[in-house]
């Protein structure tokens, strides 16, 4: 077995595990102090993750989906929940683009990098946290970034949430609470916990209210980049 | 019957949603028409179909043998996803 302390969100987290693996995935994230709350992984956790995959996966790949789920699980007691997207940052701010997965989320956040260059800063191209307080909404880079590992231990706050769809023309509108929350519902990690579910459709509630509300249909041009942030920022 | 606990109840902008946890095995989220939504809170205590029915029929305006269908439906359709404890 094998453990560390990681900042996560603000949370010091002591991850202990069988394989080396996830210390490696996570060790941008390194630091020191007492723990804010602990993840073991067991053999039974593997055996529930591989059940779960889509495909065939190793141990060591599998306990670091099963470090995440555990920490996804204990998150929403620090308003903090886990969403399935790309977050970008452009001058300090962060939008965070989110769709079923194949839609092109990671594609659109390449292009923000390549039409704002320097100015975009990729967050989290995959899993990032994001946490819903009074004082206002903040997405954190997180060591679960996608294949392509993009993003960084940083923070920033948030302004909107772009829902993502796939169309020939680009055009970007601002939707409602209520056309945004299935897709929310769907994107946002359900933890298996009853109380902790229903604490996350609180946050997501309020995720909902605090942040602009965004629908993008694009297509891979550069064109799409500028419409859906100008779209974002003159609007709100 | 009862919902099950794996199913949490959140009104949502004036609408009842349905979520599963994590551990249900159904993934989706059920949006409900009122018949469905007044049925989930009548379901959040220990009831039956026919006390359900008999709740419907106090709170809608509508003959005995619709509400009876629909709350049928809508029971059936919950169990189909593992929504309800007999």
């Amino acid at each position: 077995m094998m453990t560390n302390i990681y900042q996560i969100a603000e949370k010091n987290i002591e991850v202990t595990s069988i394989h080396r693996a996830v210390h490696r995935l996570c060790r941008d994230y390194r630091a020191e102090g007492e723990p804010d709350f602990r993840v073991e992984i067991g053999q039974a956790d593997l055996d529930e993750e591989r059940s779960r995959a889509a495909i065939d996966a190793s141990d060591a790949y599998l306990e670091a989906l099963a470090v995440y789920r555990k920490i996804a699980e204990k998150m929403p007691e620090y308003d903090t929940v886990l969403m399935h997207g790309s977050a970008v940052a452009l001058d300090g701010e962060a939008y965070l683009f989110t769709a079923k997965s194949g839609t092109g989320k990671s594609t659109h956040a390449r292009l923000w990098r390549e039409v704002f260059g320097e100015r975009a800063v990729m967050v989290n191209d995959d899993k990032p946290l994001v946490k819903i307080a009074d004082s206002g909404v903040t997405v954190y880079g997180t060591p679960w970034n996608g294949k392509h590992r993009l993003g960084e231990n940083i923070s920033a706050p948030l302004r909107a949430v772009c829902i993502l769809e796939r169309d020939s023309k680009n055009h970007i509108e601002r939707i409602t609470k209520a056309e945004a929350y299935p897709a929310l519902l769907r994107q946002i990690y359900r933890p298996a916990d009853p109380v902790m579910l229903a604490k996350t459709l609180t946050l997501i509630d309020r995720l909902a209210d605090k942040v602009g509300l965004f629908r993008l249909g694009c297509n891979m041009d550069r064109e799409a980049a500028e419409i859906s942030y100008n779209g974002m920022k003159g609007t709100l | 019957m009862k919902l099950n606990k794996d199913f949490i109840l959140h009104i949502a902008d004036g609408e009842t949603v349905l979520v599963p946890t994590g551990k249900a095995k159904f993934s989706g989220v059920v949006r409900g028409n009122k018949t469905l939504g007044a049925v989930l809170e009548l379901l959040r205590d220990e009831t039956t179909e026919v006390k359900i029915v008999s709740a419907m029929k106090a709170r809608f305006d509508a003959p005995e043998e619709i509400i009876s269908r629909d709350v049928k439906k809508a029971l059936e359709g919950l169990r189909k996803i593992g929504a309800i404890d007999e």
